[in-house]
C-alpha cells in the first residue's frame, strides 16, 4: 500500500454477533484511496457497504485488521480519538439526513464549527458559504421541520463541507429523494470534490449516483469483487 | 473544559426549551415544589425566630437559675420547690405559688408568680405594680383574660396557702393585661410583685427561680442549677424541627411528582431520541459528552425550576415576612402550650434559599443522569439509524 493514501484499509473484517454464532459482514477487506477521490461502494443490500463506511468514519470497530487515516491506524482508537477525528477530519451524510431538529439551518451547519472551538465572527463566514454552495442560503432561519427532503439534504452536505474535511462519507444520500433532487445533490457534490478537493466515499446502489462516480467498488457478501477506475 | 461545558449548558437550554409543552410542564410542578418547600420552611423559620425571641424576651431571658427541687413541668414541686434567693442585680427571683380564683363565682386553679416590680429583664409590664395604688395588684396575660372573661379593673377574691399551710384569702386587682406570645407565662397564672408575695405567704426572700441577664457568673451551690438560654429553648426548637419534617411530606410528593417527570423525559430521550444522539456523536461528540449534555438537560429542567421558583417565591416570602400569615388556630396553640404568634411572618434564609437549590439540582442531576446512562453501551451507527 502506497503511503501516500488517505485512507488504507489492510485485512479488515467485522463480525457481529447473531444469536449464538456471529455474521461476517466484511471479510478481508484491503483498499485504499487517495485524496481528492470520488468513489462509491455499490452492491445489493447486506453486501457490507455501508458498515465500511461506518468503519472509515470510525462509528464503528473493526474485528480484525487496520484501517488508517492520514497514516494513522484508527483501529485502537479511544473514544475521544475517535470523535476528534469525525470532528475535525471527516464529514458524513446520511441517507435520512441527520438533522438536528431544535436548531435552524444555520445552528446546523454551524455545530461542527462550535466543536472545533472556532470563533463566532468566522464561524458566520463558514456557515454562510457552505449555505452559498448549496443554494440555500436564503432558508438559514427555518428549522428542518419546515424545509423539504431535498433541501434537508442539502442542508447535511453544507454541514459536512462547512469545516472543509479531508473525507465525506456520504451513506445512502439520494435514496430518499426524487430524480430531480438526486441529480441535484450529486452535481453539488461533483462540484465540491473538483473545487475543494474533498475525498468522497459514497455507498449507494442508485443508478444516478453511480453515474457520477469515477471509482465503484463493488461488494457482495462481504468481500471485494470488482474496484473500477471509470 | 469550561468552553466544552458551557457548550453543553447552553445546547441543553436549547433542547429542553424546544421541547415546549412537556418541558414547562415538569419546570412547573418543580418549581411549585420549590415555592412550597421556601414557604413552609421559611415559615417554620420564621415562626423559631419569633418563638425564640418571644421566649428570650419573656420569659428566658439569659438563662434561668433554678431550684433543684423545682421542675417547672411538675405542679407537685411548686408546694416545695423554693430556696432562699440568690442576691444579684443581673437576676430576679421568681417565687411560684398556687392558689385559685373565685371569677364570677367560679374556681379557678391558678399559679401565683411573684417577681420584683422594679425587674427589666424580662418584658413582663411589673412597673404596674408600683403605678398602681391598688393593695393587692396584678396583671395576668391576654389569653388568660379573655379565656376567663377577665379584664382590666376586675376585683376577683384569691385564696392560697401561706407557708404554714394556712388559708388565706383578700380580693386582688388586675392592673393590666399584657400581651404576648408565650403561653407558658400566660395560660393559669397572675403575676404580682415578689415582695408581696413574700408578705401573703410568710417565705421571705425565698424563689423557686431566677431569670439572669447577661454574662452570669453562675458559681451556685448545690441547690441551683443553671439552664441556659439554649437548654430552655431546646424543646420548642425541637418542636418546631419535627413540625418541619412532618410538613415536609406535602413537598417530597410533589418533588417525587416532578423527579419521576424528569426521568420520563430522559428515558423518553434516550428511546426517542437515537438518532439525534447517533448524529451528535457523528458530528464530534464522544459518548461521554453526549450523556453528559443529556443529564445537563435533566439538571437544566432543576435550574429554570429554581430560578422560575426563586423569581415567584423570594418577593412572595418576602412580601409574607412584613404583612404576616394569619393563623385560624391562636387559641389552640395557646391551650396546647406552644409559642406561635397571631401572625407568623415567614423568614427566608440565604441557607434554606441555596440549600434548597443544591439539593433540588443535585436530586434532579441524578435523577437525569440514571436513564441516560444506557448511552456508553450505545451502538453508534444503530442510534444514527434511530434503531430502538
Amino acid at each position: 500500500m502506497s503511503t501516500n493514501n488517505l485512507i488504507e484499509l489492510h485485512q479488515v473484517t467485522k463480525r457481529f454477533p447473531v444469536g449464538d454464532g456471529e455474521f461476517t459482514a466484511l471479510s478481508d477487506i484491503n483498499l485504499s484511496f487517495s485524496k481528492g477521490e470520488f468513489a462509491g461502494l455499490i452492491g445489493p443490500s447486506g453486501s457490507g457497504k455501508t458498515t465500511l463506511l461506518n468503519l472509515i468514519g470510525a462509528l464503528d470497530d473493526s474485528t480484525e485488521g487496520e484501517i488508517k487515516i492520514n497514516g494513522k491506524n484508527i483501529a485502537n482508537n479511544s473514544d475521544e480519538a475517535s470523535a476528534l477525528l469525525r470532528n475535525e477530519h471527516i464529514g458524513f451524510i446520511f441517507q435520512s439526513y441527520n438533522l438536528l431538529p431544535v436548531y435552524t439551518i444555520y445552528e446546523n451547519v454551524e455545530f461542527p464549527l462550535i466543536l472545533q472551538k472556532i470563533p463566532k465572527e468566522d464561524r458566520k463566514i463558514m456557515v454562510l458559504q457552505a449555505l452559498e454552495w448549496v443554494g440555500l442560503k436564503d432558508i438559514a432561519n427555518k428549522k428542518p421541520s419546515q424545509i423539504s427532503g431535498g433541501q434537508a439534504q442539502r442542508v447535511a452536505i453544507a454541514r459536512s463541507i462547512v469545516k472543509k474535511p479531508e473525507i465525506i462519507l456520504a451513506d445512502e444520500p439520494t435514496a430518499n429523494l426524487d430524480s430531480e433532487n438526486a441529480y441535484k445533490i450529486m452535481d453539488i457534490l461533483k462540484n465540491l470534490n473538483e473545487e475543494l478537493g474533498i475525498t468522497f466515499l459514497f455507498s449507494s446502489h442508485d443508478s444516478k449516483v453511480i453515474k457520477y462516480l469515477k471509482r465503484v467498488i463493488s461488494l457482495e457478501d462481504g468481500k471485494i469483487i470488482n474496484d473500477e477506475v471509470k | 473544559m469550561i468552553q466544552d461545558l458551557l457548550l453543553n449548558f447552553k445546547l441543553a437550554y436549547k433542547n429542553i426549551i424546544s421541547a415546549g409543552l412537556r418541558t414547562w410542564l415538569t419546570i412547573t410542578t418543580l418549581a411549585f415544589a420549590f415555592l412550597l418547600i421556601l414557604f413552609f420552611n421559611s415559615l417554620y423559620t420564621g415562626w423559631e425566630y419569633q418563638g425564640v425571641k418571644d421566649q428570650i424576651d419573656w420569659e428566658f431571658a439569659d438563662g434561668q437559675i433554678i431550684y433543684k427541687e423545682f421542675d417547672k413541668n411538675d405542679p407537685f414541686t411548686i408546694e416545695s420547690g423554693h430556696h432562699q434567693m440568690i442576691k444579684n442585680e443581673n437576676i430576679a427571683p421568681v417565687l411560684i405559688r398556687q392558689g385559685n380564683l373565685y371569677p364570677q363565682g367560679r374556681m379557678l386553679p391558678i399559679a401565683i408568680k411573684g417577681i420584683p416590680a422594679n425587674q427589666s429583664i424580662v418584658k413582663l409590664p411589673t412597673h404596674l405594680f408600683h403605678e398602681s395604688k391598688e393593695e393587692f395588684p396584678v396583671i395576668i396575660g391576654e389569653a388568660m383574660a379573655t379565656n376567663n372573661h377577665l379584664k382590666k379593673g376586675d376585683k376577683i377574691l384569691l385564696r392560697w396557702k401561706d407557708k404554714n399551710g394556712t388559708f388565706d384569702a383578700k380580693q386582688i386587682t388586675i392592673v393590666g393585661i399584657f400581651h404576648t406570645n408565650v403561653p407558658t407565662i400566660d395560660m393559669g397564672q397572675i403575676w404580682m410583685d415578689i415582695d408581696l408575695l413574700w408578705k401573703m405567704t410568710g417565705l421571705e426572700k425565698e424563689a423557686s427561680y431566677h431569670i439572669v441577664k447577661g454574662n452570669y457568673n453562675h458559681e451556685l451551690k448545690s441547690q441551683w442549677r443553671f439552664e441556659s438560654q439554649q437548654d430552655l429553648l431546646k424543646d420548642f426548637i425541637s418542636m418546631v424541627e419535627m413540625k418541619k419534617g412532618s410538613s415536609a411530606f406535602l413537598y417530597i410528593i410533589l418533588m417525587f411528582i416532578a423527579l419521576i417527570a424528569i426521568f420520563d423525559s430522559q428515558v423518553f430521550s434516550v428511546f426517542k431520541r437515537q438518532k439525534e444522539i447517533g448524529t451528535y456523536i457523528a458530528l464530534g461528540f464522544t459518548k461521554k459528552r453526549v450523556t453528559l449534555l443529556l443529564t445537563i438537560e435533566g439538571a437544566m429542567y432543576a435550574i429554570l425550576a429554581t430560578i422560575i421558583g426563586s423569581l415567584i417565591s423570594i418577593p412572595l416570602i418576602s412580601w409574607l415576612g412584613v404583612e404576616g400569615v394569619t393563623l385560624s388556630s391562636k387559641e389552640q396553640s395557646q391551650q396546647m402550650g406552644i409559642t406561635i404568634g397571631e401572625k407568623l411572618y415567614p423568614m427566608l434564609t440565604s441557607k434554606l434559599l441555596f440549600s434548597s437549590i443544591f439539593w433540588i439540582i443535585l436530586l434532579s442531576t441524578i435523577v437525569s443522569y440514571l436513564p441516560v446512562r444506557k448511552i456508553a453501551k450505545m451502538n453508534t451507527v444503530d442510534a444514527l439509524k434511530g434503531k430502538k
